[in-house]
This record gives structure tokens, sequence and C-alpha cells, in this order.
């Protein structure tokens, strides 16, 4: 029985390291979006054949098909 | 037959398959233009994870009008900018509201599309507050880009005006969060402990293991009383201090004299140790609070996300050139151009110009106002079809619109307070308790001086006011989450106790009752000429044109009828050549036709050597909003009364009172007149207003509740209790259902929480309550108010 002297201070450890866990994520706003993060995974990280020429200064007429300009 | 619906936005579509977009090797219906170009922005991007994960479907587009690509343009200004963009050497850094994230794959969408452009430094997109914060180096891209880009791909960006409750919301959520983690985990170790202890009630736990559990117990629960505890003592102190009472006096006693009586017990090893006590409690009132502070914090980033930053932007008059300046640096007696489509940057005189003037957001008036030399035009009020020239003759406070802002502030003073029920009961509930303690402690003293003290910190701790203090929060937090699904926002609080009070319903009609925009209605043909093509030679004639009459004729243009030398005579009407023939549109003395003032009409004619011959009488009707029936008859069915209170003085708003069925009509209203009827309807009963327009505010202060539409101004939004986000009128009364629904709930919780308190205490005065017991009933109390709070959650629309 007297091995809880050792056990309980360990476990007690354990505990401020979850708790300094916790507030270290709260601070850096990770529990401001909780809907978002839960899916990232499934995006690609980068987008299938990305257009180079997609400048925005440049008149995107050719996009703007459909337009009733 | 079935309807197909658009790929993008789930909308059924009507129009065929005009619109097709090529995704992922297949053809897509889209049901408009709108839809078609977003979603081929999306696919040229390459960003079709979107449609591949997204769980929601997208907003339905409205076609992008050319101009606003252009509008971005006074974001540019560094003016404008230095309101809302932080700059450091090049790079600027802004947060963007973002108007259309429906699903998380909306937030990765605008962030790859806009990663993509050159210059971007970081994009982070928070899908719960919609918000956007971008970086970029203001030397490659400028901020106008951004926006287009982001607009292209179907998302209203702008930078929003941060709502003063904000940031401290904020703030204080992410303190509560700190306070309640912490809490928890202290609270699960404790009662690990507890158990234990608890075991040598009923056998026999040695000594020197009884004291370390009790000594391992107070050193978790010392940061819980220490730092999780803090906001009691704080507002127990603020109450004490103003001579009043309330539920978080009784609560620091019994948490501050529960935490050192147990640290006496543990250092003396004698007595009891009510540490899981004290760390529960604080825990379960922590998460009650918590609930509070989210749905402040959830009502004041919406509020916020609705104050969209326009910078107002004036065309100043130089003696060489016209230049483009943020509205705020005009002086007295500037020379400004106001071009058609443009709004009025300031107060002023036309000292050049002839046009018509759109002052529905001011007066609630309909059909623009002819403005020539030496009228008074306002800021904020929008010109229709010429260039004018304006002389400033007041800025800032001095403008109309401030001095319906200033009536506003005056009307929110006075407005009724609503008294909350839980806030009446915790008063009470602990003055009583803390005399009870008291007695409790003096009969004791008188019987068992020894016993005195440990009886009367269980009665302390026993009567927890936790499922008292959950009552509320957890009810409304559940009401809110419904109400965010039926698409109203809840800015206020107590606007559950308030909703199902409300007898009398007074209703603005330009853009509440009705959609403020006008559509064709009857036609009266008057010559050989067939109904469509009637339609699309006035269609033609009005494609020009930015009077609300010409966006009545937008369907029905027919691009076969060419259009040629057209003139605008204001005030009158449009004149064109159409397919080699003449034709004017417009009122009555301008087309040669007979007046008929029981309708709201313009004519159309044809020009043949100078001689007016009218082909058709076009009705022209203010579109009656599809529920506005349905809402004004289960609202009277509810036995509540039902007003219109216009600042429209046409005849308009009588014909639309009859179609309504509504008896008590008040028309040609200033916004004071507004508020005058509606103090006057509160002398009796509890009064509910809808509005819209800048107008509408002050009135919106003044009532007892208030209610904006989503698509109203940005005054009016500001001054109402609730918003209804997609304008259907409806939700008012599921709303008023819901309240009322919410109301039970927290009164059978409130009834069970004293129902508990009433039960436990005859045994805690007594001596029998044991910490155990105080524990356990502490716990059972606060799950059945949460479990029972949850069923609002089944509420069916």
């Amino acid at each position: 029985m007297s091995i809880i002297y050792v056990l309980i201070p360990i476990a007690m450890i354990f505990v401020m390291i979850a708790v300094a866990v916790f507030f270290w994520a709260v601070k850096s706003e990770q529990f401001d979006d909780l809907d978002r993060q839960s899916v990232s995974i499934l995006f690609d990280e980068e987008p299938k054949k990305p257009t180079s020429s997609d400048h925005p200064s440049a008149s995107s007429t050719a996009q703007d098909k459909g337009l009733p300009l | 037959m079935t309807v197909l619906s658009c790929f993008h936005c789930n909308e059924p579509v009507l129009t065929g398959n005009q619109f097709v977009t090529h995704i992922n090797g297949n053809d897509e219906l889209m049901c408009c233009p709108g839809c078609q170009a977003v979603s081929q922005a999306i696919v040229d991007a390459g960003l079709l994870s979107y449609y591949k994960f997204r769980t929601e479907p997208g907003s339905k587009q409205t076609a992008l009008v050319p101009d606003a690509l252009n509008a971005f343009s006074a974001y540019d200004l560094p003016e404008v900018q230095q309101d809302f963009v932080h700059s450091k050497d090049s790079i600027d850094s802004v947060s963007l509201s973002i108007d259309g994230i429906t699903c998380a794959a909306c937030a990765w969408l605008i962030e790859h599309k806009v990663k993509q452009l050159s210059g971007i430094q970081q994009v982070m997109v928070n899908s719960t507050t919609q918000r956007a914060m971008i970086t970029w180096d203001n030397t490659q891209i400028k901020l106008s880009d951004i926006l287009g880009q982001i607009s292209r791909i179907g998302y209203q960006a702008a930078p929003y005006q941060v709502d003063e409750q904000e940031q401290l919301a904020k703030h204080n959520s992410r303190k509560f969060l700190l306070r309640l983690g912490l809490a928890g985990f202290a609270t699960m170790q404790v009662m690990m402990f507890a158990l234990a202890l608890y075991t040598g009630y009923f056998t026999d736990l040695d000594v020197q293991y009884r004291d370390y559990f009790r000594w391992v117990s107070m050193i978790f629960a010392t940061p819980v009383v220490l730092y999780s505890a803090q906001p009691f003592y704080f507002s127990a102190i603020r109450t004490l201090l103003s001579g009043k009472l309330n539920m978080d006096v009784s609560v620091s006693i019994a948490i501050g004299g529960a935490y050192v009586a147990s640290c006496f017990a543990t250092v003396k090893g004698t007595g009891e140790v009510y540490f899981e006590s004290v760390s529960m409690f604080t825990f379960f009132l922590l998460l009650g609070r918590y609930f509070e502070q989210k749905a402040r914090q959830k009502a004041s980033v919406s509020s916020s996300n609705l104050h969209k930053l326009v910078p107002l932007t004036a065309h100043l008059v130089t003696d060489n050139n016209i230049e483009e300046i943020p509205a705020k640096k005009l002086r007295l007696n500037d020379i400004i151009l106001v071009k058609p489509g443009e709004m009025v940057a300031a107060d002023g005189m036309v000292v050049e110009g002839h046009s018509s003037i759109n002052e529905a957001m001011l007066t609630g008036e309909q059909m623009p106002i002819d403005k020539q030399a030496n009228s008074e035009v306002y800021a904020g009020t929008i010109n229709i079809e010429q260039p004018l020239k304006i002389k400033v003759t007041a800025l800032g406070q001095d403008q109309l619109v401030a001095e319906i802002i200033r009536l506003q502030e005056l009307a929110s003073n006075t407005k009724p307070a609503v008294a909350l029920l839980a806030d009446k009961l915790s008063r009470y509930f602990s003055g009583t308790i803390l005399t009870i303690a008291l007695i409790t402690y003096l009969v004791w003293h008188q019987i068992s001086p020894d016993d005195a003290f440990w009886v009367t910190l269980s009665v302390l701790v026993a009567t927890c006011p936790c499922a008292l203090a959950l009552a509320t929060p957890t009810a409304v937090t559940c009401a809110t989450a419904i109400f965010t699904r039926l698409g109203i926002i809840t800015r206020k609080a107590g606007v559950f106790e308030k909703l199902p009070k409300i007898k009398h319903v007074v209703f603005d009609k330009t853009g509440t009752l009705t959609c403020g925009t006008l559509s064709v209605g009857d036609i009266t043909l008057l010559s050989e000429l067939p109904k469509e093509q009637v339609l699309a030679i006035a269609a033609a004639l009005e494609s020009s044109s930015r009077h609300p009459i010409a966006a009545a004729f937008a369907p029905y243009v027919d691009h076969q009828f060419k259009v040629e030398d057209i003139h605008h005579e204001v005030g009158f009407g449009i004149q064109a050549v159409i397919n080699g023939c003449q034709y004017r549109i417009g009122n009555a003395i301008f087309t040669g036709a007979e007046e008929n003032s029981a309708k709201q009409q313009i004519w159309l004619s044809r020009v043949i050597k100078d001689q007016n011959q009218p082909i058709a009488a076009i009705e022209i009707n203010d579109n009656v909003r599809c529920d506005s029936l349905l809402t004004v008859s289960e609202l009277k069915q509810r036995g509540l009364k039902v007003s219109i209170a216009s600042g429209d003085s046409s005849g308009h708003v009588k014909q639309l009172a009859q179609t309504l069925a509504i008896e008590d009509v008040h028309t040609g209203l200033t916004p004071e007149g507004k508020l005058k009827l509606v103090k006057q309807l509160q002398q009796t009963h509890p009064v509910a207003m809808f509005g819209d327009g800048i107008n509408d505010a002050p009135v919106l202060a003044g009532a007892d509740l208030s209610v904006a539409m989503g698509s109203g101004s940005a005054i009016a939004k500001n001054s109402a209790d609730l918003i209804l986000l997609g304008d259907h009128l409806s939700r008012f009364t599921q709303a008023v259902s819901v309240a009322t629904l919410t109301n039970n709930i927290i009164r059978q919780n409130l009834l069970w929480a004293i129902g508990y308190n009433a039960l436990i205490l005859p045994l805690a005065v007594t001596g029998h309550v044991a910490p155990y017991i105080a524990a356990l009933g502490m716990s059972a109390s606060s799950l059945i108010v949460v479990a029972n709070s949850l069923r609002l959650l089944r509420f069916k629309q």
C-alpha cells in the first residue's frame, strides 16, 4: 500500500502536464474554430492543376462566361 | 416531372440547361449565371476538393453586377485603410468578415484561392466566426484585388466594425475556458481521492492514508479555489459594496468557508473535508457561466459581422479636376460630384444638375424625390438619374443621420427593462440561505458548540445553488442554438423572457412587410400590341435607368429590341427610339395618358409626329413578402394586435393593409412619430417593432422588443434585439414558440433547483449531510437541470 506514496506524485505530475498542454492549446487559439480543424485532413495541400495565369490584375473576361455583361 | 437542383447551391433550376459547368468530367447544371461563374472560377483555380468534401450547399449567387467589380477600389484609399488595416513596412494585414461561408469546405476554398495570388503572405479563415485574417505585401497586390478575387468564387468579403462588446467577450470567453478546464482537471482528481475517503466512512481506512489523501486533495483543490473561482468573489464583493445580495455572495461564502475549514481539518487531522464539493461546485457554476459567455460572444461576433465597413467616398470637384476622397475628409462648402447610382456623402445643397434621389432608407418613401438646384440632399441617400453637383452644408454630428442616431440613443435609455426571473429568485434565495445558516449556527451553538461550525458549513455546501445557476444559461444556450438554425440572431439578453409577453406587433412597411423592390403588376393594353411586346419595349426603354421602377422590368429584357437616341426626362420618364420607332415611358403627363390616382401606374406610348399614342398602362407594385400574410394571420391567431407604422404616405400602404387584413394603419410618420406611437402603445402592453431602415432606428431602440431585417441598414440592426438573417418574417412566430418553450424549461429547472434545496435543507440543518451526500446531491441536481435543458434541442421547425 505504501507504493501510493510514489505513484500519486507521479500522477500529479501527469495532471500538471495535461493542464499545461490545455492552457497552451487555449492560448494558441486552437479552440476558436472547432468545425474547421476537424476536416482539414481531408483536403489536398495543393490544388490540382493550378492555373498559373490567374493574375488578378489581368482582365478576366474569359472566365466570366455566362455573365450578362 | 422532377425539378433539377443547382449543383452549386441546391436551389431548383428554373432556367432549363442554359447554365452548365464542366466539373470532374460531368456537365453539372447551374441555376443562374452567378452560380455558373462562381463554379467555373472554382474549377479554373483547381479547387475541386471543395465540391468533394463540402457538407452544405454553397450560398445562392446573385448574378454579379459589373459595377460590383469596381466598387472595391475605395478600399485602397490610404485614409480609408487606416481604420482597419495594420501596416508594418510594406506588409499589411486585415481582418475581413465573409458572407456566404456555409461549412468548413468554404474556408478551405477561400484560403487556397487567395493563396494562389502573388504577394499574399498568410491567409487564415475561421469558419465559426466567418472571418478571414489576411496578410499581404502591398507592393505586389492591392486589397481591392483580394476582395475582388474572393467575390469571384462567390463570397462577399469586407472589413467590419468590431462590436464594442466583442473584444471583451472574446477575452472573457478564453479566461472562462481556462478556469473551467483547470477546475475540470482538478475536480476529476479530487473526486478520485474523495471516493477513497468515502470508503473510509464504511470501512476502516488507516489514519495515515486518510490524511495523505486529504493532503493530496487539498493540493488539487487550491488552484481551483484561488484561480478558477475568482469571478464569483469579484462579483460578490461588487454586489455587497452596492448594498445588495446575489447568488455569488452565498457561493463565495460557501466556497471560501468550506475550503478554509477543510484545510484546518486536514492540518489538524480532525473533522470533515469538503474539497471535492468545493471543486465540483466551482466546476458546475463555471460551466453555466461559460455557456452564458459563449452565447454572448456568438451574438457579438454576429453583430460585428453585420457591420460591414463600406467606405463612403466622395468625388471632390477642384479647380482643374475631380478626385476621389473619403467622406470624412470633406469640409464645409466643398463641392462634390455625385454620379448616378452613388450614395450622397454628406448633407448638402444641389448647386448644379437635375436628378431624383431615392430617400427610402431615411424616410420609407419608395418613390425617388425630384431634386434640382437649391434642393437639400442628405447623406446616405442614393442618386438615380443624372450627375449632381452638391455643396456640402453639414458634416458629422450636424447631419440628419446623426440627428436620428441621437434620437435612437435617447430612446434606448428609456427602453423598458426586463427583470429576469432567475435574478429575482437568486436574490431571495441567497438571503434565505444566509439567514437559515445563521439561525442554524446559533441554535447548534446552544446544543453542541463543537458541531455548530460543521453543521453550518454543511448547510452552506449542501444547499449549493449549482442547479439554480445552471437553470437559465443551459436553457438559453440551447434556445440560442435553435435560433441560429432558424437564422435568427439574438443580440440582447432577456429576449427569451420578453418574446412570449408581447401583445402587440408593429410593422414598418417598406423592406419589412414588402421586399422593398418594385415589380410589374397588371397591364392594361390600350392598342393592338400584345403584352409580351409591350413588356419588351418597356424593358428596353428602362434598361439604362437606375430608377427603382427600372429594376422591375429587368426580367423582360429582349435583345432583339435595340435602343437608340435615349433621353431621360427627370421626374417624367424616358424617351428613346426602338427599331426605328419613337417610344416614351413615364408618367401620365409625359405620355399623354389619363391619370388614375387610385393606382401606382406608368404609361407606355408611341410618339408619331409629336403626338403621343398610349399603348399600355402598367401597374407597379412593391412586392409583398411571400410570408407576410401568413405571419400576420398567425400573429392574429395567437391573439396579438397588429399595426403598420410607415414613413410612406402614398395610398399603397392602405392597399397593403387591406391585402394583409391589418386595420390599424399609420402613414407618413417621421422617426419621432413612430417612436411616439410605440411609446403610446406601450402604456397598455409590451410592443414588438419590426423595421429595417435608418428611420426605424429610434423606434427599434425604444420598443420592448425590436426585430431588424438582415438586409436592413446597420443603424437599424444596431438597435435591434433580434435580427432575421434570411428576411423570413414567419421565423418570428417560430421564435415566439421557441421562447415560450424555453421559458417553460427555465421554470421547470428553477422549480427543480428550489425543490432539491427544500429537500436537502432539513437534512443539513439537522446535521445529517455527510460530504459524500452533499457531493452526490449537487451533481445529480445539476445533471437533471442540464438534461432537461437539452430537451429543447428536439424542437422541430
